[in-house]
C-alpha cells in the first residue's frame, strides 16, 4: 500500500517537470536566434543588467544631489529586486553573480550607515556601476 | 519495529505522520514556502537577516515545546512545525555562506557528517531509526533533529548544485524529482525503507526551492512569474487545504469505535 503511494508521487513529481524539457528546448532556440545582440548589449554571462544598473544611476544622482536618505529609499528597490532575482540570474554565472553580489552589499551598507558618508556612498556606487558593466573583471 | 515498552514512555501513539501521497506533497510545498517566508521577512518587511533569524528561532522553538507536549499526532501543529525547520535549516546555511563565508563544499559535507552522527547516536540509544515508532519525547527530540539537518543538507547540497554545476530552477525540477523518482525505483527494488525514507526527504528540500522558483521567478529567466508572494499563498493555501483534509480524515477515524 505505501509503496503504490510513494510511486504515485514519483509518478506526479516526473510528470509536473516534463513540460520544462519542451520548454528548456524552446528557450534554447529563442537564446540561439537572439544570442548575437544579447552578446554585444552585455559582456557578462549574466546577462542584461540594465534595469538594475537604471536604479544604481539614480542613485548615484540623488547622492550627488546630497538627497541621501532618497538614496537609501532608491536602493531599497535594488536590494528587493536583485534578491527577488537570484535563482534566475546565480546559475547563469555564480562567480560573477557574487561579485556583483558583494559590491551591492558594499553599496547597502555605506548607505544605511548610521551617518552616512557621501563620498563613500558615491564611490561604493561607482564601484558597483564598473563591476556591473563587468563582475569578470574582478 | 515494536513501540517503545519503556516505562518512562507515557506516549503510546506515533507522533509523526505516516508516509502517504499527502504527505510528500506537504513536504514540498511547506519547504517553499518556508524559504520565501524568511526572505519576505528580511528584505521586503525590512527586519534584516539578523533579526529575521531571531524570531523565527524562537517560534521554532515555541513551536518544538507544542507539538513534544501533545499526546498525539496534530496535523496542523506537525506540519507548522516541519514550515519553520524549513525556514531555520533554510537561515543555518545561508549565515554560514553568506556571514561567515564558508564554502559550500565544506558546510555541505559537514551537514553530511552531523546527519549521519545523529543517525548514528539516534541508533545507537534506541536501537532503531524507525519513523513508525516516533512514540517517546526522546525519539521525537531525534527526529525533529534529523529533520532540522536535512533541511540544512539540503540547502547546502542545492546551493552547492547552483553555483558548481550552474544548474538553474528549471532543470534542478527535473534533476531533483528525477533523483526522488530513483530513490522510489530502488525502495521498491527492496531498499531499506528507511534509508530511502530519509534520502528522499533530504532532496524534496531542493526539489521544493527549484519547483517554488519556477512559478515565482520572472519570464525572463525561465519562469511562470508568479512572484514569491503569490507562489507562496498558492503553495499555502494547498498546504491549508491538504492539512485540513489530513484533520477531518483523523477525527472521522478516531470517532469510529475501535
Amino acid at each position: 500500500m505505501a509503496r503504490t503511494k510513494l510511486l504515485s508521487v514519483c509518478c506526479i513529481v516526473t510528470t509536473l517537470a516534463l513540460p520544462q524539457v519542451a520548454l528548456v528546448t524552446a528557450g534554447m532556440s529563442v537564446l540561439s536566434i537572439s544570442g548575437v545582440t544579447a552578446a554585444a548589449a552585455a559582456p557578462s554571462k549574466l546577462g542584461d543588467l540594465s534595469s538594475f544598473r537604471a536604479i544604481v544611476v539614480d542613485t548615484a544622482g540623488l547622492v550627488d544631489q546630497g538627497n541621501l536618505p532618497g538614496a537609501t529609499l532608491r536602493i531599497k528597490d535594488l536590494e528587493t529586486s536583485w534578491d527577488a532575482a537570484e535563482a534566475g540570474l546565480k546559475p547563469r554565472a555564480a562567480a560573477d553573480w557574487h561579485v556583483v553580489d558583494k559590491a551591492i552589499d558594499k553599496a547597502l551598507t555605506a548607505l544605511r550607515a548610521p551617518k552616512p558618508d557621501a563620498i563613500e556612498c558615491k564611490k561604493t556606487l561607482s564601484d558597483l556601476l564598473a563591476v556591473m558593466d563587468n563582475p569578470a573583471a574582478r | 519495529m515494536p513501540p517503545s515498552t519503556r516505562r518512562t514512555s507515557r506516549i503510546l501513539e506515533n507522533k509523526v505522520p505516516e508516509i502517504t501521497a499527502v504527505f510528500w506533497v506537504i513536504k514540498i510545498l511547506a519547504t517553499t514556502v518556508g524559504e520565501t517566508g524568511a526572505d519576505y521577512l528580511a528584505v521586503n518587511a525590512g527586519l534584516g537577516t539578523g533579526l529575521t533569524t531571531g524570531l523565527t528561532c524562537a517560534v521554532l522553538l515555541a513551536l518544538l515545546c507544542i507539538q513534544v507536549a501533545m499526546p498525539r499526532y496534530v496535523p496542523a501543529i506537525y506540519w507548522l512545525t516541519v514550515v519553520f525547520v524549513s525556514v531555520v535549516g533554510t537561515q543555518l546555511t545561508d549565515v554560514l555562506t553568506d556571514r561567515m563565508e564558508v564554502s559550500l563544499y565544506y558546510s555541505t559535507a559537514a551537514f553530511a557528517f552531523l546527519l549521519l552522527v545523529a543517525f548514528a547516536v539516534w541508533y545507537a540509544v534506541e536501537r532503531t531509526l524507525s519513523i513508525h515508532a516516533v512514540d517517546t519525547t526522546r525519539r521525537e527530540l531525534f527526529y525533529w533533529l534529523v529533520v532540522l539537518l536535512t533541511f540544512a543538507l539540503g540547502t547546502a547540497a542545492g546551493d552547492l548544485a547552483t553555483e558548481a554545476l550552474g544548474l538553474g530552477f528549471t532543470l534542478g525540477v527535473l534533476v531533483f524529482s528525477g533523483a526522488i523518482a530513483f530513490i522510489g525505483l530502488l525502495y521498491f527494488a527492496n531498499m531499506n525503507g528507511v534509508l530511502a525514507f530519509w534520502l528522499a526527504y533530504v532532496l524534496t528540500r531542493p526539489l521544493g526551492a527549484s519547483l517554488g522558483d519556477l512559478l515565482s521567478q520572472s519570464q525572463i529567466y525561465g519562469g511562470l512569474g508568479l512572484g514569491a508572494v503569490n507562489t507562496s499563498l498558492i503553495f499555502l493555501t494547498i498546504i491549508l487545504m491538504l492539512v485540513v483534509y489530513l484533520t477531518l480524515a483523523r477525527a472521522g477515524r478516531t470517532q469510529r469505535p475501535a
